[in-house]
């Protein structure tokens, strides 16, 4: 099978302050067919973000490999990273820090283009013109800088700079998390159709499952470090199988009062374990309405039911 | 006073009338009115930039020094809040009205416990009060309090601070609740628990509720009525089902058909608002929202509609109203 991001078996550990490591991720396994999204969704803490870092070669893994478009990235030189770059690029929650304000956008975009030779002078300016272009901004914006714009035309920026190289797959974290209701839908429907129109691969991290579900084609949610289901996305909000999974497309409150306040969840109790110190057996038996004595005890390993994979003994 | 509620004000735990704000002399809050009764979850809901923080803040006489209130007036109960000395305003919070913040980490005291902190809004040392403050923390769903009683905020996960926020700002049992955001920076699961939890005292204990949020979810959620507001101004309010169910301000309308559901087409277009909010220097006359209107007109340009009613205890003002 093709596939242009190949994750196996990562594990990402930080220094922990006790003494014992914080296990942002825990043995995650997952793929990204070209040109499909692949949504990546939980609560704070479940190693979401750090993921899409390791993906990009922004932080290097305890152990695993990290395979994107053939290329193992986990220990993997500078110079390889860099190669790798031009496959693999980045679109971050919040736009104003991830430009920097004395530089102009048109620069900024242009900048990928010009260190790897790819185009100079006026075919750079007139490359830099047509990605502004696509993502619906004008040519003559390239001499503004980003204080100039507003929150979502920052975002703009970002997602042309993002496409200069035209990636394979394009990593965005919370992507649209910081910008406001209106601008949030511009911002999709620009992903979406840059989507069709290049056919680049996505995965997608975000905390928001209806975002996460409008925008993906399979989605995994993630509970303290390890996947808990990973399923084609109408089969993982039509029937989700792990409780971790239901418990959290219960928890989003439906912009509809008629609907929302016809349904009956029972808000999921307890807090969220610390990664420094996870729960044996099942990491969400100690939240889990329905864990049984097993699952204190034993791992469950992710198996597959039905179209979905699931890390649960009673799925 | 111009735009009349639609309510008996006698019942208002809390009025808003012709509230207006300025920095220098651009305002930023233009004569907004709305009211809340006991035991109500009234939502300001906006985009950043509307004004539903500020006037928050207005409420609670804590505008940042820069922002002036240049006209209107808060009544809480029978008492005007525009006249009182800062001395008397300072007896009222905490007893009378009281705030919780989207952030609570930062919003708590981080040297003191929390006993202490909950002990304080009842202005009694914590030794005089413990048994009342252990209570409090166990009616807002914080297991262990024995321990947590003496625990301090960065012992505590967020969900739980905001926990010991709302315990401290309902102790003294006050008549009206200013939530700003208070379920924004938590996760989804611990938002549920928040706002059931929100939802349950404010009906035990008769506490009208003032939401302020961006997010319609929440509203629908535990909102009995809503209040839109667009660039300094309630652009539609009413009960939060009808308003939801037939959005007459076409600001609300586009608003809601741009947020993404899990009902709804994965990947097929959603609702835009073309351009964006107008800054408060750029507000100019008639309706704000007039230069992105899809039914603006050269009245609405001109003309500054005014809040008025359409249909079952329900304002907009608009010129030109969805259905309407």
């Amino acid at each position: 099978m093709e596939t242009i991001l190949e994750i196996t078996d990562l594990r990402v550990h930080f220094p922990g302050r006790g003494g014992a490591p914080v296990r942002a991720v825990d043995g995650v396994s997952l793929h990204i067919a070209p040109g499909e999204t692949l949504g990546l969704v939980g609560e704070s803490g479940c190693g979401k973000s750090t993921i899409a870092n390791a993906a990009v070669g922004l932080l290097a893994p305890t152990s695993g490999r990290i395979v994107v478009a053939g290329t193992d990235i986990a220990g993997a030189s500078p110079r390889v990273l860099r190669e790798v770059r031009a496959q693999v690029q980045m679109v971050f929650q919040d736009p104003i820090t991830s430009l920097n304000p004395r530089m102009t956008i048109g620069t900024a975009i242009g900048e990928s283009l010009l260190v790897r030779g790819r185009a100079a002078g006026a075919a750079l300016r007139a490359r830099v013109g047509e990605l502004l272009q696509e993502v619906g901004l004008r040519p003559d914006h390239a001499d503004r800088y980003p204080h100039q714009f507003s929150g979502g035309q920052r975002q703009r920026v970002v997602i042309a700079r993002a496409l200069a190289l035209r990636p394979a797959l394009l990593v965005c974290d919370e992507a649209v998390s910081a910008l406001d209701v209106s601008v949030r839908a511009q911002i999709l429907n620009l992903l979406v159709a840059l989507q069709a129109r290049y056919g680049m691969a996505m995965l997608f991290v975000s905390h928001d499952l209806a975002v996460v579900r409008h925008v993906c084609d399979r989605v995994a949610v993630m509970y303290l470090g390890q996947l808990a289901e990973i399923a084609p996305r109408d089969a993982l909000f039509a029937a989700p199988r792990h409780p971790y999974t239901q418990a959290l497309i219960a928890a989003v409150p439906d912009p509809d009062p008629a609907v929302q306040r016809a349904r009956v969840s029972v808000p999921l109790v307890g807090e969220i374990p610390s990664p420094a110190n996870p729960p044996p057996g099942c990491r969400f038996h100690t939240r889990c309405p329905v864990a049984v004595s097993r699952c204190a005890v034993d791992v469950p390993a992710l198996r597959s039911v039905g179209a979905a994979m699931v890390a649960c003994h009673l799925a | 006073m111009t735009a009349l509620s639609v309510r008996d004000l006698s019942l208002a735990a809390l009025a808003v009338r012709d509230l207006s704000l300025a920095i220098g002399r651009t305002n930023i809050v233009d004569a907004i009115s709305f009211d809340v009764a006991p035991g109500e979850v009234l939502a300001l809901v906006g985009e950043s930039g509307c004004g539903k923080s500020v006037t928050a803040q207005a409420i609670m006489r804590l505008l940042p020094a820069a922002i002036r209130q240049t006209g209107g007036e808060i009544t809480l109960g029978a008492t005007s809040l525009s006249n009182l000395s800062a001395r008397a305003m300072r007896d009222l919070r905490g007893r009378q009205i009281a705030m919780i913040f989207q952030e609570p980490q930062s919003a708590l005291d981080p040297l003191a416990t929390v006993g202490n902190q909950i002990a304080e809004a009842l202005r009694q040392p914590l030794a005089r009060v413990r048994a009342e403050v252990r209570q409090m923390l166990v009616e807002v769903g914080i297991s262990d309090p024995d321990r947590r009683i003496d625990q301090h905020p960065f012992e505590l996960s967020g969900g739980m601070c905001q926990r010991v926020m709302i315990a401290i700002a309902l102790i003294a049992r006050p008549a009206v609740l200013i939530a700003d955001e208070p379920t924004t920076a938590l996760d989804v699961t611990i938002q549920a628990q928040i706002l059931a939890l929100l939802r349950r005292l404010a009906a035990e204990r008769q506490t009208a509720v003032v939401l302020i949020t961006h997010d319609m979810g929440v509203v629908a959620d535990i909102a009995d009525r809503v209040a839109v507001m667009y660039a300094g101004r309630v652009a539609e309010t009413g009960p939060t089902a009808a308003v939801f169910a037939t959005p007459a301000h076409p600001y609300t309308a586009l608003l809601l058909a741009s947020i993404p559901r899990l009902s709804d087409v994965p990947k097929s277009a959603l609702a835009v608002i073309d351009g964006q909010v107008p800054q408060p220097a750029d507000y100019g006359t008639g309706c704000r929202f007039a230069g992105r209107c899809p039914r603006g007109d050269r009245r609405c340009v001109a003309e500054t509609p005014a809040l008025g009613p359409v249909a079952d205890g329900r304002l907009v003002a608009c010129f030109h109203p969805v259905g309407g």
